[in-house]
């Protein structure tokens, strides 16, 4: 137990590196050097200066550090809940269950960074896991310790329904954080304020299509994991759909995300609109997730 | 979009003629309604928004509890509005109904589009729609038009694009696409909306949800099946902390006499047959019978306790020193007793004053049948007795709470769930984009018109044109 809290409480320190990192390169690349359109790869690394490039490097290698030590953190756990009770999922309650949307949102991140080149995301992004990681150690001890399940989660869907339902959290978390980014920048542009820190960030366009990616990832996996869901409750429950609160606010987040998909599909609906929706839809995962645990009673009340 | 409504869309791109209302008109202004995208954004936001009213306000509770939480008025309100059941109010199963025929109207009227457009196999547009495109570029080649089009047919074939040519005398004009599969994705899960509530409607008009409440060794009756079900145990298993493991219940089905098979059910493992579920859902202890009861023996006379047995459910015990013979032969968990009938009863399955009833029989001469109860050992004596009798403890019998369902709309649900999410896996993944060009000869080589289009991710489509751009440039080369 005291091996993988540790290995937890390691992983939190380092994604709070991380962040201070990326924070320092989002700083020294302030100066107004960028002839290239931002998001595009062909135009050189991003245009930076000075020890832009330096402090880039060493929050992406801490980055992934801190998310090797993650799952190695989550391994360790899930080897001492086989010891404990037999069962593995390292995602069992709701510190694990936190532990690993940050896992999953610096892996998609990190996916990210290697394939758009752009590292000034990751002041957002990555401060997204970072708080996910900080909200799970704040969590009481006795949520933190892995006690065995309770006969109702005792079963092998708990590997497949939660991962995939937390993935796409992650994926939402991803699409919440670039939206901010997306507010934040746009306003610095309105202003007039081409050269100061934001500049750093890609343009407009280039956020709001990845945001809208990020969506395109959640939207099936939620999907899935709520189908997920009703067929591990036709096995638990006795009924594939029992309008209990978590599996309500589950469908809820979706019809929320089913509508910003569609609504993509019309005109007028990229850009500021999509990520005040996006950083909307967020708040409603997050209700899904934290809210309906300690506020709204139900079936899911595990944690 | 525009590319779009010349390709995809023939009929919306002619000019809508004089207004006529005629029933033509009214039927397409109503499938244009139906099939509109503001419909399903309204009807997904209003769905979102009263599937919260459940959550909040507790479901399907007693009056009570509602008037107690939030007063009589309110209450009234709730009732008129349907809160207390909110998602089986017709306004919620008529939002569903509409969601249903939004999702089929769209399908109806968008997909043989699409379908035409995976069977089209000519191709033909103007050049200024090239050159109008979002993604347009124009490029100079060496060659003639023919080899130049040979080699980009070549090339975007090999990037998994089908690919359609049209060779004119002045001009060779080419159609790429690639994708198509995100679109039909998007279709298959519009239709699985239906195909969802359609499980979900035949299992709640030819299933069955019931509740059983079962003791070991009993075998009862399952009228909607036509079978005996035994229950041979039931037990829980623990953590070595303390905790529950599993709750477990062996049962035997007994079709027409005739024992067909056993399983051991626990929460997450059912038992199935001929299509109704048995499922471990609750225990509890039983009201009316014991395991075991354990009875102190006292002298009247001395108040000593002479012997302590325990007795077993329904099983003579002989204590020979004291020339006594005990059966344990009813038990009630909340002492009750009816005069008019004048039979004693259990008033609640609560554990509130239980009692047991002993047969005793006293040296061959004396009979009697108390109650004795376990709050109030001083209620009742024996007459001639030299023994009183005091419940000291005793373990209740456990019951299983069995969950006994059918559901025939089962299998339709996940067939539809499965359409649902590769439905929507496949367009979110792939996106379908479209290229058209033409090749124009001219004196030193040709000239490639290239514009393209894709209904999402520009970013990534961006990068895709601007490298096949670089690509023909260098085709003749």
């Amino acid at each position: 137990m005291l091996r993988s809290l540790f290995l937890f409480d390691m992983t939190f320190w380092l994604y709070l590196a991380a962040l201070g990192l990326y924070v320092g390169y989002v700083l020294a690349r302030r100066p107004g050097l960028q002839f290239a359109l931002a998001g595009l790869p062909t135009a050189g690394p991003e245009g930076e200066s000075g020890w832009a490039t330096q402090i880039g490097q060493v929050a992406t290698i801490v980055t992934i550090f801190g998310w090797v030590v993650n799952t190695l953190a989550l391994l360790t756990r899930a080897y001492e809940r086989l010891q404990l009770s037999g069962t593995f999922a390292p995602w069992s309650n709701q510190f694990e269950a936190m532990a690993y949307v940050s896992w999953a949102i610096i892996l998609g991140y990190v996916l990210l960074e290697f394939r758009y080149r752009i590292k000034a995301i990751g002041a957002f992004v990555v401060g997204i896991g970072f708080i996910a990681m900080g909200a799970a150690s704040l969590l009481p001890y006795r949520y933190q310790t892995a006690e065995p399940l309770v006969p109702a989660l005792n079963s092998y869907w708990i590997y497949i329904h939660v991962s995939v339902t937390l993935t796409s959290y992650a994926a939402f978390a991803m699409a919440g954080g670039l939206g901010i980014m997306y507010l934040l920048k746009e306003r610095a542009e309105q202003r007039g304020n081409r050269s100061g820190v934001l500049a750093a960030f890609p343009d407009l366009e280039t956020i709001d299509e990845l945001g809208y990616k990020a969506i395109m990832v959640g939207f099936p996996l939620l999907a899935f994991g709520i189908i997920l869901g009703a067929m591990w409750a036709n096995y638990a429950w006795g009924g594939y759909w029992s309008w209990d609160p978590k599996e309500t606010w589950s469908l809820i987040v979706w019809l929320i995300y089913g509508a910003y998909v569609h609504a993509r599909m019309n005109r007028g609906w990229e850009g500021r609109r999509a990520a005040i929706y996006a950083i909307f839809g967020f708040l409603m995962v997050i209700f899904c997730f934290w809210g309906v645990n300690f506020l709204l009673s139900g079936l899911h009340a595990y944690a | 979009m525009n590319g779009e409504r010349q390709v995809l869309v023939e009929k919306e791109a002619a000019p809508v003629a004089t207004p006529k209302l005629g029933w033509e008109e009214i039927s397409a202004e109503l499938a244009g309604f139906f099939a509109s995208i503001k419909l399903a954004m309204f009807l997904f936001i209003v769905l979102a928004m009263t599937a919260t009213i459940g959550t909040v306000i507790q479901q399907g509770e007693r009056p009570d509890v509602y008037i107690k939480e939030y007063g009589e008025e309110a209450y009234r309100w709730f009732l008129r509005l349907g809160f207390t059941d909110v998602y089986h109010t017709w306004w919620f199963t008529s939002l569903l109904a509409l969601l249903c025929i939004n999702s089929l109207t769209c399908f109806y009227k968008r997909f043989p589009a699409i379908w035409r457009s995976m069977m089209q196999d000519k191709v033909n547009v103007a050049l200024p729609f090239i050159t109008s495109m979002k993604h347009n570029a124009e490029i100079r080649v060496a060659g003639t038009k023919e080899r130049v089009a040979e080699g980009m047919v070549h090339m975007l074939a090999e990037k998994g694009y089908r690919v359609l040519v049209k060779n004119d005398p002045q001009e060779v004009t080419l159609y790429a696409t690639k994708g198509i599969m995100g679109r039909v994705g998007a279709h298959m899960a519009h239709l699985s909306a239906t195909v969802i509530v359609l499980g979900g409607l035949i299992g709640s008009y030819w299933g069955f949800q019931e509740f059983g409440v079962c003791l070991e060794g009993q075998t009862y009756h399952i009228p909607k099946g036509n079978f005996d079900l035994r229950i041979d145990k039931f037990w829980i298993d623990y953590h070595d902390n303390g905790a529950v493991k599993s709750y477990n219940s062996t049962l035997t089905v007994i079709d027409h006499d005739r024992p067909m098979t056993t399983k051991t059910i626990t929460v997450n493992d059912p038992l199935v047959y001929k299509g109704i579920w048995f499922y471990q859902s609750s225990y509890g202890d039983a009201w009316d019978r014991v395991e075991v009861a354990r009875i102190n023996i006292k002298e009247k006379e001395t108040d000593r306790v002479l012997k302590t047995v325990d007795l077993e459910w329904q099983k003579e015990v002989t204590v020979d020193h004291l020339g006594l013979k005990l059966a344990l032969t009813d038990f009630v968990a909340d002492f009750s007793f009816n005069s008019s009938e004048k039979k004693v009863y259990s008033k609640s399955v609560e554990h509130a004053n239980p009692a047991v009833r002993l047969a005793i029989q006293e040296r061959k001469t004396l009979r009697a049948t108390p109650w004795i109860f376990y709050h109030y050992p001083d209620l009742f004596d024996i007459q001639g007795s030299r023994y009183r009798f005091e419940l000291v403890g005793y373990q209740p019998m456990k019951f299983t709470g069995l969950q006994i369902n059918k559901d025939p709309g089962v299998n339709i649900v996940w067939v539809g769930s499965t359409m649902i999410v590769v439905g929507i896996t496949l367009s979110s993944f792939i996106y379908h984009r479209r290229l058209w060009a033409k090749v124009i000869p001219h004196d030193a080589g040709a000239t490639v018109h290239l514009g393209g289009n894709s209904h999402k991710s520009q970013i990534d489509f961006q990068k895709e044109f601007r490298k096949l751009t670089e690509r023909i440039k260098t085709i003749n080369t």
